[in-house]
């Protein structure tokens, strides 16, 4: 090209009005932000008085709690090993279920967009009710247990994890499945050979996020009915067995502590 | 292709060629014409370069042979098959055609043996790709392939642990492994010091020599005089210069380069 060299100071440089569209933008998402904390201040009717009043009564029942209740310790150990196991099978059932369903509901390798807006709907559908919500209406179906919880479990994950993973497929890259596709190999073939090598280090990665996820979800479950350290929890709260309260806290946060640090340890194992 | 033509050989249409386009037309709107109207064939056994600036439409030539890229106009014939005629006649016409892609595209996690492997998947049974159990005939052919672009020592490194010089010559493997009887190769040596370019050409040299038909982009117009037997050059999307390598001077190079009167290539 043949400009003419310039000097530094000689150059014009782009001028942004005060009226442009991009600063108005960010009053106006400034002033929305302030209308919905407001709005939402109220709505929430936060309280930091009733706060107050309400603290000395959780000091009582703390200094009442001490010593924690050992007596009854195999029975809170079985109902925490309960809960790990309500995961951990929910948990599978999901990715089971997440596997064909993430392929369809991903825009970069579905068979037809015919099945991945279907697919997406319905996965979305699945992720917006919560596990808790879903096993109240489990508790109702198959009664009371253990087994309403993993069922709960298996159906918010299965919409969860089919996203993630979905999302997970559609951000690698493209080439490496064109190489594979002009080759003339099949779908199934390319999505076998070429793409799952790839994602699979971060679905497992999903994966165990989602279990220790719901290890921590299913210790409230039992609250509901569905069986598990949450049963126990809700039961010591109404007879205001406080010593019995410690204990079944103090088993959750070794339980989520542990199976957070295993987790992660397997996680970053995978990198 | 006219059904009433006579076939030579069932890969190749009545004029002999292995592949070939005709009026094939892709645009970018609003702008960007990447190919007009190129008519382009190619016979057995023939290495053609094609030269041509950043931008002329080379990838989009090669995308739409491999029917990756789906053309606007046109049509391209591959080993005697109309490729957008079905999916099924697609993925037989991409058996009979290898692309060398410019950024290698490596699966990342793979070994460089596994790589090669890909070659093969179009001739093997789906379970054996998805347990990923390849016969000791089609594991030996992809250890011939590395050991043909000199890597046989790095067969069990992980893709994304090789150089890019490296990863070239293994997706140059691939494509070998493939049989294929046309190979695309889109810059091969682009990113390649001089000696591994010379493995590489030279490895794509002996492929010609047994039948198969190369079309390689380059930059280095050198490389192309000595490898090419035929030189095509595009320019803005369209065929400028169709000739054989031994009459390209320099005035056509000139004029394949130039562009608004002022050079834009070597």
């Amino acid at each position: 090209m043949t400009t003419a060299v310039r000097r530094a100071g000689e150059y014009t440089e782009p001028v942004v009005a005060w009226w442009s569209g991009r600063r108005l933008r960010f009053a106006l998402i400034v002033l929305l932000l302030a209308a919905f904390y407001s709005a939402s201040w109220q709505l929430a009717k936060v309280d930091p008085g009733r706060l107050l009043t309400g603290l000395p009564k959780m000091v009582g029942w703390a200094a009442k709690a001490w010593p924690p209740a050992t007596d009854e310790l195999p029975v809170l150990l079985l109902r925490t090993a309960e809960t790990i196991a309500m995961a951990a099978i929910g948990t599978t059932a999901a990715a089971l279920l997440a596997l064909p369903l993430c392929v369809v509901a991903a825009r970069n390798v579905t068979p037809s967009m015919a099945l991945y807006y279907p697919a997406r709907w319905f996965l979305n559908a699945l992720r917006g009710v919560d596990s808790f919500v879903f096993a109240l209406l489990f508790v109702a179906a198959v009664g009371l247990g253990p087994f309403a919880g993993v069922l709960g479990i298996a159906l918010h994950t299965w919409g969860s994890t089919a996203k993630l993973w979905a999302e997970a497929i559609e951000n690698i890259p493209p080439g490496p499945l064109e190489a594979a596709a002009a080759t003339g190999a099949s779908r199934v073939k390319v999505i076998a050979y070429a793409l799952f090598p790839d994602v699979a280090p971060s679905m497992v990665s999903v994966g165990l996020f989602w279990w220790e996820f719901n290890v921590r979800a299913s210790t409230v479950l039992g609250v509901v009915g569905a069986g598990g350290i949450g049963q126990e929890l809700k039961n010591s709260m109404d007879l205001l067995l406080f010593p019995r309260l410690l204990t079944i806290i103090l088993l959750i946060l070794v339980t989520v502590t542990v199976i957070d640090h295993t987790s992660e340890w397997l996680r970053r194992k995978l990198e | 292709m006219a059904a009433t033509e006579t076939r030579v050989a069932p890969e190749l249409d009545g004029h002999g060629f292995v592949a070939y386009t005709e009026g094939l037309t892709k645009r970018y709107p609003p702008t960007v014409t990447a190919l007009a109207e190129v008519s382009f064939a190619v016979r057995p056994g023939e290495f053609v370069a094609v030269l041509g600036p950043s931008g002329a439409g080379k990838t989009t030539l090669f995308r739409c042979l491999t029917g990756l890229t789906r053309p606007d106009y046109g049509t391209v014939n591959v080993a005697g098959r109309d490729i957008w005629q079905s999916p099924r006649e697609l993925r037989l016409a991409r058996r009979e055609l290898a692309l060398i892609f410019q950024q290698f595209n490596l699966i990342r996690r793979l070994s460089a043996l596994e790589n090669v492997l890909v070659g093969r998947l179009a001739h093997v049974p789906a379970w054996r790709v998805i347990s990923r159990s390849f016969t000791r005939a089609d594991r030996q052919l992809a250890l011939g392939c590395l050991d043909t672009v000199g890597l046989l020592d790095r067969a069990g490194t992980r893709a994304d642990e090789l150089s890019g010089g490296q990863q070239q010559r293994v997706a140059i493997a691939r494509a070998l492994a493939q049989h294929a009887k046309v190979i695309l190769a889109d810059e091969p040596v682009a990113s390649l010091d001089p000696e591994s370019s010379a493995t590489v050409l030279e490895s794509l040299r002996s492929a010609v020599s047994a039948g198969v038909a190369v079309v390689a982009s380059l930059h280095q117009v050198h490389l192309a005089r000595a490898y090419a037997d035929r030189i095509v050059a595009l320019r803005d999307g369209r065929i400028v210069e169709d000739t054989p390598a031994s009459r390209l001077d320099a005035k056509t190079i000139e004029q394949i380069y130039e562009r608004n009167g002022e050079r834009t290539d070597p």
